[in-house]
């Protein structure tokens, strides 16, 4: 047992000592700025053989920690480069002249006073805005409808409930073009129009939320289903008795029931249309002319979250593309805290 | 026979409803098997339709070199699966610690997760690439246009969501199981994987379900990341540089729309419920 | 166990992070081209080139409606960056600035007038001349006996395209012209090519008067009165275009009628050569190969001028390892000898280089070397135009005129002038 122990250390304290002198290696050499292609594979052989280290540490009161670091580590540390690093470096360089590779001065609040005096920004801001609404109404609408339809007995329900879902399953952009070539080839041989109602403006955007109800009407009529059938049934059976009709029941006994659901539905929908991209992308990019604040402008159907990739992407102007997805985000986490508020207090009401 | 009426037309709106969420997906099908020339023309007819064209589509989108059908096919399959795995596995782990150690920092690190979750990808976008390129040069190992560089992003931004679903069902878990197996000498690590993981077996479906169609389908993160036209691609940045480059031939383009949707719906097919449940649990929690 | 579960948690980590680590680094060359259209002709080139020197080069192509110039700039941020890549001059210039190899001691320097060069130092390698023009059926035009010598302004312009349409069952015309104004994709024919007419057309090859209008400090200005002049044939186009193409028709659709003989005109440039010869082929061939010519888009009396220039240039990754393969392969590519001949009878490009014997099958090959030896010719100014311009900005401008929006030229032209102040402003 003890010789056991004696040999663990050993092993363990042999493992960690490679390990440190391989990662310090590693970064010595980065730091030198080599391009000794092995010295990647150095550094993560190096993280890799610490870690087997530590775990092999013979130690009884440690042991526990040293696991629940070995533990947290992978996901932290990829969490840490991918979301906080680029998070902050993100807020930082909206305060710039960065572009893309690199960035020279430092501008203040330049970039914010640049996108507010810009009227093809603050249509995106409106547009969007509308967007949400209109989306959040009738997806809300048309999800619960969908759901009552389906929480009734007759045959195929099953069949229906998948077939609204389905769209769902499709990415934004390959729907995007499915729905371009009805736009554009289908509607127009059907109802022989002049051209396709993605050439204007106003159209165009009632197709991005026709498109954008048929991908998301089946996922919220799911949600509904759910919340509708945990609403007891002797509660239901109480209600026919004491002389309810449907309508009533409904009103006074079902909505306010799913209260619950109904606030997961709305901010789901808020949120999934404020992030608007792929469809806006593939079916309009944006385009679309008409006069804002006196000024004309080419960007009718560009919602926030396409402008922000056009800005940065297309017009080559990262540093203005980064300060206007520092506005959507303050936006969108005011409405989570909003979210978050209203469930709260419901939960204490009930 | 009141009943029956309504059944009747609770069907015929079910129906309807159907042939409407349907309706685009047989045009895709039906106008795989034509050519060009007859889908510009009879968009919505059966007039030139013949299997032998079908198959021709198919050959050529997927011979296309601008395409190359199945490696993007085989880069998205590659790039899922293996972040599915890694999600599973380490976001297991996390949110157990997460759980089951009440100190400053554990809680520290749950609320940074869930605080993370409102931000949206347009925030981080930029820099993220930028990121991945510093940290790349600097450590020699290639983060972008490479399959482990966008599996590592996958890792980072699934992580959160995984985190606080898991960990919200791991509470459920009795510590008790936990305290009976270290008595019987059970390590801490022998115990999560022993136990505790395999008891999270219905809830690593939902996260599975949940992460798989998001990855799946996400087309912003593979084209900043692998390039719009890179040499590695997903199926979705294949669709969009096919689309492309092919201005408007509707025979390619919704033939390869057709390959690109058919593996969902085929896994639709075969896991309906399981993907609607877990869809709908995602919502909820 | 233990051991084997330590291995298992990290192997996925191991196995997934250490695949990035082996880099490829071939002795090969990389060629980025945003020409789809001569992505074979390429192809041969880089055969060629491998056979006589051992070299490979690698061609990645990628065009339509895919940014190149975005596509680059991740594979920069990728440490992925093509040894040989496309740009297009001064637009991208400042993002390549300080990146690109400085070609000027190169022998084929001294063989061109085309290259592009930034205070003295050449950095890009020209391959090609086109040029933007209103492009004729010959065959079409003589059946219906117009000279196309005689339209020199708007209103001789305006006659033929009458005599045109009154003509057009008997001559088998669809419309007089095809002109598509589609803001998505068709967005560089409208807001890059068209519009680069109201910059340079009629203008000597160093006048840089509207460009620089466009380009001032305070923002944006015009020229009214050549830009009304200039609205005023855009909307000639509108007239007497096929509806199918104006407002929502494809690339594909109007070059295809064009090569079948359905449209006089077009509103494409010289590039439409290669796929009249190629894709086309069978219908231009069925419509008798008819000899196509072009015409100054004169929307002011005089005008006598097409636009030429090199619509691109290749440009050398200055810190590429194998830069002086990359230079040596250039070197090849713009002599008689060597790459040459591919280049003009593969790729159908029209040689820059004054050595250069081969002459290209390219239907307006011709009428380019007319005008160039005329002197009729005015650059292409417009590239300097901010980035995105065309697709951001004025591209729906004229779909909107197209569909009948505004009441005439003179609002069209407004509503132009109005879109690139706002575009300019940010």
């Amino acid at each position: 047992m003890n010789n056991n122990t004696a040999g663990k250390k050993m092993l363990s304290i042999v493992l960690l000592i490679a390990g440190i002198i391989a990662l310090g290696a590693a970064i010595v050499l980065d730091i030198q700025g080599s391009k000794f292609a092995f010295r990647g594979a150095l550094l993560i052989i190096g993280a890799i053989v610490i870690l087997i280290g530590m775990y092999e540490f013979p130690t009884i009161e440690h042991h526990r920690s040293i696991i629940n670091f070995i533990f947290l580590f992978p996901l932290l540390f990829t969490f840490a480069i991918t979301v906080i690093v680029p998070m902050i470096l993100g807020i930082f360089y909206s305060f710039t002249d960065w572009n893309g590779v690199k960035m020279n001065n430092f501008v203040g609040l330049k970039n914010y006073q640049t996108m507010f005096k810009d009227p093809a920004f603050l249509w995106s801001l409106l547009l969007t805005v509308l967007f949400v609404i209109v989306n959040m109404i009738l997806v809300n609408v048309i999800g619960f409808l969908l759901a009552l339809l389906c929480t009734n007995k007759f045959k195929g329900v099953g069949f229906f409930r998948a077939a609204y879902f389905l769209p769902n399953l499709i990415g934004g952009i390959v729907l995007g073009y499915i729905w371009q070539f009805i736009f554009s080839n289908v509607l127009i041989k059907m109802f022989h129009l002049k051209f396709s109602p993605l050439a204007d403006t106003r159209q165009a955007f009632i197709a991005i939320i026709v498109v954008y109800i048929w991908q998301y009407a089946g996922y919220i009529m799911l949600i509904y289903i759910t919340g509708l059938t945990t609403i007891p049934k002797d509660v239901l059976e109480a209600a026919s008795i004491d002389g309810a009709n449907a309508t009533t029941t409904l009103f006074k006994i079902k909505i306010p029931m799913i209260a619950a659901t109904i606030t997961i539905c709305t901010f789901l929908t808020l949120t999934s249309a404020f992030k608007q991209f792929d469809v806006n992308m593939a079916l309009t990019n944006g385009a679309g002319a008409m006069k804002f604040m006196g000024r004309t402008i080419s960007n009718g159907t560009q919602m926030l979250a396409l402008n922000i990739y056009n800005t940065a992407i297309s017009q080559n102007n990262y540093a203005l593309g980064q300060a206007k997805a520092v506005l959507f985000f303050i936006i969108l986490a005011t409405v989570s805290i909003i979210q978050v508020r209203i469930s709260n207090s419901k939960e204490v009401e009930m | 026979m009141k009943k029956k009426s309504t059944t009747v037309i609770l069907t015929i709106i079910g129906i309807l409803v159907a042939a409407y969420t349907l309706y685009p997906f047989a045009l895709v099908l039906l106008n795989s098997a034509k050519k060009s020339t007859d889908i510009v023309s009879n968009p919505v007819s059966f007039v030139g339709t013949s299997w032998s064209q079908f198959t021709e589509n198919i050959s050529k989108v997927v011979n296309n070199n601008n395409f190359s059908f199945w490696s993007a096919f085989g880069t998205s399959a590659v790039i899922t699966i293996v972040s599915l795995v890694l999600l599973a596995l380490f976001g297991g782990m996390a949110a157990w610690v997460i759980c089951r150690n009440k100190t400053k920092w554990s809680t520290a690190i749950y609320m940074t997760f869930i605080a993370s979750m409102i931000i949206p990808f347009q925030v981080v976008m930029l820099a993220l690439i930028a990121t991945f390129r510093e940290v790349g040069n600097f450590v020699g190992i290639k983060m972008l246009q490479s399959i482990p560089g966008i599996v590592f992003a996958y890792c980072g931004f699934g992580g959160a969501m995984t985190v606080f679903i898991l960990t919200g069902f791991i509470k459920g878990i009795p510590y008790e199981l936990e305290e009976a197996a270290a008595i019987d000498g059970c390590s801490p690590e022998g115990t999560f994987f022993r136990i505790i993981f395999p008891l999270l077996k219905p809830v690593l479906t939902t996260v599975t379900i949940l992460n798989g169609m998001w990855i799946w389908n996400d087309y912003l993160l593979p084209s900043l990341m692998l390039g719009q036209n890179g040499p590695v691609k997903t199926l979705p940045v294949a669709v969009q540089a096919f689309v492309g480059s092919y201005v408007k031939q509707w025979d390619l383009i919704l033939t390869a729309a057709l390959l690109a949707i058919l593996p969902m719906i085929i896994l639709f097919i075969i896991a309906q419920k399981q993907i609607m449940n877990g869809m709908v649990e995602g919502a909820i929690k | 166990m233990r051991r084997a579960l330590a291995t298992a948690t990290v192997a996925g980590l191991f196995a997934a992070l250490s695949m990035g680590a082996m880099s490829v680094s071939a002795d090969e060359i990389r060629l980025f081209n945003n020409k789809v259209e001569i992505n074979e002709g390429l192809n041969t080139l880089a055969a060629k080139y491998e056979e006589e020197t051992g070299v490979k080069v690698t061609i990645e192509s990628i065009g339509g409606g895919v940014d190149a110039q975005a596509t680059l700039k991740g594979y920069y941020q990728g440490g992925n960056m093509p040894d040989i890549f496309v740009f297009e001059g001064d637009k991208d210039y400042p993002t390549w600035e300080g990146l690109m190899a400085d070609l000027s001691d190169m022998a084929w320097v001294e063989d061109t007038e085309a290259e592009y060069t930034v205070d003295g130092a050449v950095y890009g390698f020209p391959t090609t001349t086109e040029a933007i023009g209103l492009a004729y059926n010959k065959a079409v035009l003589d059946a219906a006996g117009i000279d196309p010598a005689s339209i020199t302004g708007p209103e001789s312009m305006r006659a033929a395209f009458e005599t045109l349409n009154e003509k057009k069952d008997e001559l088998g015309l669809t419309a007089v012209i095809g002109y598509g104004a589609e803001a998505t994709a068709l967005y560089w024919s409208t807001g890059q090519h068209l519009y680069a007419s109201y910059i340079d057309s009629g203008l000597s090859r160093d006048d840089t008067t509207y460009i620089d209008m466009m380009q001032a400090e305070g923002g944006p200005t015009f020229d009214d009165e050549r830009l009304l002049a200039w609205a005023e044939m855009v909307a000639l186009f509108n007239e007497y275009s096929d509806p199918d193409l104006l407002v929502s028709g494809t690339y594909d659709q109007q070059v295809l009628n064009f090569a079948a003989g359905k449209y006089a005109f077009v509103t494409q440039g010289s590039w439409i050569g290669a796929t009249i010869t190629g894709d086309d082929a069978e219908a231009y061939n069925e419509a008798g190969n008819f000899e196509i010519g072009m015409l100054p888009y004169a929307f002011i009396e005089g005008q006598d001028t097409i636009l030429t220039n090199s619509p691109n240039w290749w440009g050398v990754y200055k810190d590429s390892e194998n830069l002086d393969a990359a230079k040596a392969f250039l070197e090849w590519c713009a002599s008689n000898d060597g790459g040459q001949q591919i280049l003009v009878e593969d790729c159908g490009l029209i040689s820059p280089y004054a050595s250069c014997t081969y002459v290209a099958v390219d239907p307006y090959a011709q009428t380019i070397s007319d005008y160039t030896a005329a002197g009729k010719t005015s650059a292409w100014h417009w590239l300097s135009m901010k980035e995105g311009l065309g697709q951001n900005a004025t591209a729906v401008i004229f779909q909107e005129f197209a569909k009948g929006s505004y009441a005439d030229a003179a609002e069209f032209a407004e509503e132009l002038k109005s879109a690139i102040v706002s575009y300019y402003a940010n």
